[in-house]
């Protein structure tokens, strides 16, 4: 990494762990709403969370991303995981808008499957 | 001089479940996906402040201590030798600090406790580079 020796990466790579908190942690939470395995009101709250923490993902991942594209597109955890996350952005912007169960486990299985494939870039990093 | 903590990570360093943990091809990443989920899982349901959601807030907050310890575990002097550890570990109490506030606090003990939490990752991140 270009940045291996500079505070610049960790502090962007924690951003994105802050807006993981908020994105994930709300769709986690509405999705268990649709199953009705959960119960809140605040869905104005919920909202905010869920578009401002997936604004701060998208930007900070790119950001690091074209920090040292070459590397990540050489690790095989880093295919599965922009593979994964065009599905889920894409069922998070069409099927999910529906209301569905099916749309709730989908998101669900697919967000929590984007978490552990990124996480495992760390451990494909060569 | 007798220092607890150390003769602590001392001593769970000799431990085998250290050793099973830090061989392991898949355990330490495994734990530390889990305990990513769980930030999540509790992150989310502390920016909703709704009272119904109390008990999903502290089931995400055990797997957070559980799957931390375990990762503690995994490296515990490197992570006692650790300053962005200690610092972590501090923000943590802070954190917890906030709890106790009185009531009529209870905004700011909110503010302040949702900062704490941000500087705790910072400084978490700050481990795997430190």
């Amino acid at each position: 990494m270009p940045l291996e020796n500079s505070w610049v990466f960790p502090v962007v790579e924690s951003i994105h762990v802050i807006g993981l908190a908020a994105f994930v942690g709300t769709v986690i939470l509405s999705d268990l709403r649709t199953l009705g395995l959960l119960q809140f009101s605040d869905t104005r709250n919920l909202k905010v969370w869920t578009h401002s923490g997936l604004a701060v993902m998208i930007s900070t991942g790119l950001g690091m991303f074209f920090a040292d594209s070459a590397r990540y597109l050489q690790n095989p955890a880093f295919h599965v995981k922009a593979a994964l996350l065009v599905l889920a952005l894409a069922a998070h912007f069409t099927l999910r808008r529906s209301g569905t169960r099916f749309a709730a486990i989908l998101s669900l299985t697919l967000w929590t499957c984007v978490v552990l494939a990124a996480r495992a870039i760390a451990d494909f990093d060569v | 001089m007798y220092n607890p903590l150390l003769e602590l990570a001392r001593w769970l360093q000799d431990t085998s479940l250290r050793l099973d943990l830090s061989q392991s091809t898949w355990g330490v990443p495994i734990i530390g996906a889990i305990h990513v989920l769980a930030i999540a899982w509790f992150g989310g349901s502390v920016l909703l402040n709704d009272s119904r959601l109390r008990r999903f807030r502290w089931i995400g907050l055990a797997i957070l201590l559980i799957t931390g310890a375990l990762l503690f575990w995994s490296q515990p002097l490197r992570l006692y030798y650790s300053q962005f550890f200690r610092l972590k570990i501090v923000l943590m109490m802070l954190t917890i600090g906030t709890a106790l506030l009185p009531a009529r606090y209870d905004r700011l003990a909110m503010a302040l406790a949702l900062v704490l939490w941000a500087a705790v990752i910072f400084a978490s991140r700050g481990i795997a580079y430190r």
